[in-house]
Formats: structure tokens, sequence, C-alpha cells
């Protein structure tokens, strides 16, 4: 469920909780590692991961958000499609 | 009874929504020598749909384009005439370069390579005005600027009501204190607001129903600087066009514009005729031309359709990976990286999303005003005009400054704190945090979707019985709701309030597709199959007269 804080790498500055547009993580208590409370409402913009100063947040993707690939066609000599 | 903060909040602005177009707002008003205050849903330095970044800015420069009125007929003809004001469109594009040569002075990259780069969201052959930039820190960037002027931000303070005197002048605004746990009532006395929230994001189901926040734009705009401006009586406009955005399918973010491919099919055939290979200059414009595109191969079987950037010279595609970042689409490239997804190699199945009312909403004049006396409106949340980030800024500085001079003379009744609106809001915020065992925020937020996808839909048909029907399910789900909605925290009634905003939302698109006798674009008729001519050009608007809604058609002015 994202996002994902590493409590040993945390400095407990809050940032995360403050600033997600989302309020994913609701009020933080100062001095703790702040907790997800509403995990299901990360609209994954990925905020919280960019400006954590301690690198301590991952964002983990949810399964439904699964992007959907396939191989690009081959190409034949001197890149053109065949 | 909810808590009442005793301190009422004074200002000559008071910005609804610190986002693009709300900050640029409150820094033209502070400029112009007004006492400024941004009541923020979230935290300015990274709310909103631009929250970490944005790569396109329209914008007009005389040495570039040449000649105003042929910048104005590409911006007709190609990139936002459909549900635009002439006027107001002419106003955004006169004031458009200034607003960038301004964020590249605070520190916003707007000059790539040291000059103007104009690339992408362009038909080949045509006059390119989209600027290129790197907005990753433009909301941080904006908010220090409106602080050094001295602007007050109140964030975490979504604001639920605005409050009109007797005359119908905007007086105040009610706003709820969600920073900690339990909520509390904020007021706020002003003689102007600018309301700047944003889209309605989460009005129809997102295109993974069982995950609501996976949504284009950022979730927490639900319209209710729309609502809130509509229950006060502005006139709303366009809201029975819908507005289709589409990209990556299942993992749902603006910025298809970003993308450097060409759609192709299973087969690596290409779908649109404009471009045979994919360029910096030119992005495959094939979904702008045929927004139903993803849908309609889907249902013909001759999907999927997939964005295939394999073309791309590793020059470009490091080009293409940077571009997302500026974008803010950072979480776009991990979730590909995670998942051994490689652009050089792999092609990406794109598809539409869920229907929003970005560019539907809030009619305004060229400086921004409401019909509402000291009531402006600015950025996703203006019906008859959008131009994206370069509109909600440019449009914000105007809405600023004539915001500002207003305030100068406007003396409103001074009836904040004994509004009625105010006491009957309290007692029924109350109700929703004392109610012991009920409905959650969220049922009523999905039925909301599910009534919308069904009767008022863009992937069904609509029709006047379907409509007709739906408005009575409206009907009957506020009655439910407004008795049976509880809420634990302050969060959960800043979600309940929203999901209350889209009903009313819900209910003004219901009316006014009704009002449109026709197919047009998104909105597909069963019992008007054509697009009648006589109509071109013709908007649909809502308001709200005596507590009853009227719906009417006017000429795009």
């Amino acid at each position: 469920m994202p996002p994902v804080i590493d409590p040993k790498k945390c400095v407990h500055c809050g940032t995360c909780a403050q600033i997600c547009c989302m309020d994913v993580y609701g009020p933080a208590k100062p001095q703790t590692v702040p907790q997800v409370r509403y995990p299901e409402e990360c609209w994954h913009c990925r905020a919280c991961v960019m400006d954590c100063p301690a690198g301590a947040i991952e964002l983990t993707y949810p399964l439904p958000m699964m992007i959907l690939c396939k191989d690009a066609p081959a190409r034949g000599e001197g890149g053109d499609r065949p | 009874m909810i808590t009442m903060d005793p301190v009422v909040r004074e200002c000559d602005v008071l910005v609804m929504g610190g986002g693009i177009g709300g900050l640029m707002a409150a820094i033209a008003a502070a400029d112009a020598g007004a006492r400024v205050i941004v009541a923020e849903k979230a935290d300015t330095r990274r709310s909103g749909s631009g929250a970490t970044g944005n790569d396109h800015f329209v914008c007009y420069i005389p040495e570039v384009h040449g000649d105003f009125e042929d910048f104005m007929r590409e911006l007709k003809l190609t990139q936002a005439g459909l549900n635009a004001d002439e006027p107001v469109l002419r106003a955004f594009a006169a004031r458009s370069f200034e607003i960038a040569r301004d964020w590249h002075k605070w520190g916003i990259n707007m000059k790539l390579n040291g000059q103007w780069t104009f690339e992408g969201h362009a038909y080949p052959g045509h006059m390119r005005t989209h600027l290129k930039y790197d907005g990753r820190d433009q909301k941080k960037i904006l908010t220090r600027e409106a602080l050094k002027r001295g602007v007050v931000i109140e964030n975490k303070t979504p604001v639920a009501e605005l409050l009109t005197d007797r005359a119908g002048r905007i007086c105040g605004a009610m706003a709820i204190d969600v920073s900690d746990t339990v909520p509390a009532v904020k007021l706020f006395r002003t003689k102007t607001v600018i309301a700047a929230t944003g889209s309605a994001n989460r009005i129809y189901s997102s295109c993974t129903p069982a995950w609501m926040f996976n949504v284009a734009g950022c979730p927490a705009c639900t319209g209710t600087g729309v609502a809130a401006s509509y229950r006060v009586g502005a006139t709303l406009v366009n809201m029975d066009i819908p507005a289709i955005p589409a990209g990556p399918k299942y993992f749902s973010r603006a910025g298809k514009g970003t993308w450097i491919g060409i759609l192709r099919d299973y087969h690596g055939k290409n779908i649109g005729p404009f471009l045979e290979k994919p360029s910096r200059e030119h992005g495959d414009i094939t979904s702008d031309v045929w927004p139903s595109v993803f849908r309609d191969k889907q249902r013909d079987g001759t999907g999927p359709v997939y964005m295939d950037c394999s073309e791309l010279s590793e020059e470009d595609m490091q080009y293409l990976l940077w571009a997302f970042t500026c974008e803010g689409d950072t979480s776009l490239v991990e979730a590909m990286e995670k998942q051994g997804i490689d652009l050089r190699r792999h092609m990406v199945e794109f598809g539409s999303y869920e229907c929003t009312l970005l560019g539907r909403g809030v009619e305004i004049d060229p400086h921004a005003a409401t019909n509402v006396p000291g009531l402006y409106a600015v950025g996703d949340q203006v019906g008859n005009f959008l131009s994206h980030i370069a509109g909600a800024a440019t449009m914000g500085r105007i809405a600023g400054e004539r915001a500002a001079e207003y305030a100068r003379t406007a003396e409103p009744d001074d009836r904040v704190e004994n509004h009625p609106v105010v006491a009957e809001r309290r007692a029924f915020y109350t109700a929703l945090m004392e109610r012991k065992h009920g409905s959650s925020w969220k049922e009523l937020n999905i039925t909301v979707n599910q009534l919308m996808d069904d009767y008022v839909g863009v992937y069904n048909v609509r029709s006047e019985t379907l409509m007709s029907a739906g408005l009575k399910y409206f009907g009957d789900l506020r009655k439910r709701a407004e008795s049976s909605v509880m809420c634990r925290d302050a969060h959960e009634l800043m979600r309940a309030l929203e999901a209350f905003d889209l009903l009313d939302l819900a209910e003004v698109v219901c009316l006014s597709a009704l009002e449109r006798k026709e197919t047009r674009g998104g909105h597909r008729r069963a019992d008007y199959t054509f697009t009648n001519p006589l109509l071109n050009g013709m908007f649909v608007t809502a308001r709200l007269q005596d507590g009853r809604p009227v719906i009417s058609m006017r000429p795009a002015r």
C-alpha cells in the first residue's frame, strides 16, 4: 500500500504529512514516524518521496494500476518497419 | 456542536485554493496593495493538479509567433476554441508572455537551452503555441513569491461555503480546519473571493473503479469552487460537454502531450494519418482529433491502441524521460521501471480515463469576474475558457489585480458571524460528526459515480428519459445521504463535503445535458443523434434563482 516509510531512515520531520495533497498521512504527531492513515487515497504524485530529506519513503503501486505493455514491432535493417 | 474558531480572519482578497491560478492571483492582489489570504486544502507547496510539475505553457511571444491574430487563429482552431468565449481567450493570450518572463525570473525554467522553445501539442505544419518548460518546482517557487509579498497562507483549510450579504455581494467564507483529527469551523470576512479549486476529478468513476483516487488530475479537486459559487448565484457554463482525458491505461495520469511517440495497433500499424515518425516538435495528435479512439477500437475489436516510442533516438528518449519529470510524472517513470517496461522496446497501451469537469464550470468575463459582485474564478474550474497552466496563471494575475481594485471601494454588510448560512451549515456538519452509525463518505462518492456513469455518462448514451430518471435518483440520494452520512474525524468530514459538492454538480450536469438537444462531442444523445449546426457556438448556462435552477442557452461571445 502506498507510501511506505522506512522507520530506520525517518527523521520525524513531518514533511511528508504536511505536503501530501491528499492528506494520506493525516496529522503527524511531532517527533514520530508519520502514520499512513488513508493509503487508498494516494494519488501517487510522489511529492513525499521527492521532498523527504532522508530518502525514507518508497511508493508502492497497486496492482489495479498495472501498466499494460507489449513488445514494439521489430524493425528491418536501416530502422524501417517491416 | 462542531467547534468554531473564535478568530474571524479579515482580508480584502480571499483566495480559495492555492494552486497555480490561486497563487498567481494572491501574488497579483498583494502587489496591488491588498491584504490577501490563501485558504488551501492541503499545502500550497505541493497541492493541486500542478503539484509536482507541468511541461507545457500556452504563450504568445511576438518575436516567435509574429502577428497576434495569427496566434489567436491557431488557438481557436486547434487548441482552446471549443468552449471558450473569445474576449476571455484574447485577454489571456495578450498577457501570457509577461507571466512566462516573470516565472523565469522567479526560478521556474521557462527557457530550455536558454531560449523560448515551442514543442508538442501541435498539428504538423501549424504554428506551435505551447512553450516547453520545467515546472517540477513551480508550486514551491510560487509559494515563496506569495509569502515574500506578505500573503497569508492557511494550509489544511478547505473553504466549504461562500457567504454573500443582503445585496448578493461577497462578504465572507466558511472553511474547515483539517490540521487536526478534530475539525473546527473557520470564518473569513472578506470583500472578494477568487475561487480557484480546479476541476471536479471524482465525479465519474475512475478507469479503475475500485481504486477511486486513480484519476488524471489531482483527486483532491472536487469542484468545490464551482459548487460553492453556484450556491451563491454564480452562472455555470458548458457543464453539458464532457472532458475526457487519456493516457497509459489503468495508470491515470495527465501529460498525454508529453509523450513523444505514435499511436499504433496491436500489429504496429499507425492508427492516425498525422505522423510517420515521432519527433520532439510533434507528438501524435490522433487522440486529440479522435478522443474516443481508445474506446471505439476496444468496442469494435480492433484494439488495443498502444503508444510506441521505440523509434526515438537515444537522445530523444532521454529527453522524453526528462520531460516526464518536468511534467510531474516521476511516478509514471518509476512505475514503468518497477514493471521492467522500457519504452525503447515496449509499447504501452493507452486508454480513456474518467470524464471530468476540466474547463467546465463558472462563467467569467475577461477580468475573471463572475456575475456575483466580489466573486472571481480562475483555472480549471472556469467554464468558458481553458488553457491549463498558462490559462490559470494568467487569468489568476488578472483576477488578483481586479479583485484588489474592487476591494478598495466595496463595503459589504458585516454579518459573517451571524450569517444564516454559517448557522445552518454548522448544524449540518455537527450532525455528520455526531452520528454514531451510518454511511461513509465513500458510499456517497461511489453512488454519485455510478449514477453519473449510467444516467448522464459519456461511454453510454444520454437521453431525456435516462437523464430525467438520473435527476430523480440524485434527489433521492441527497435525501438519504443527508440523513445517513457519518464522519469520524476532520479528514472524513472534508471528504464528505467534497462528495456533497459532487452531488450538487451532478445535478447541474444532468440539467445542462437535458437542455442540449443534439449530439456533440462526448455528449451523445440517443434521442437526438445528430449535431445541429444551429447550435454551433451555443453554450448551455445554469444558475440558481430563488433556490431553483434556471437553465438556458446563449451564443458564444
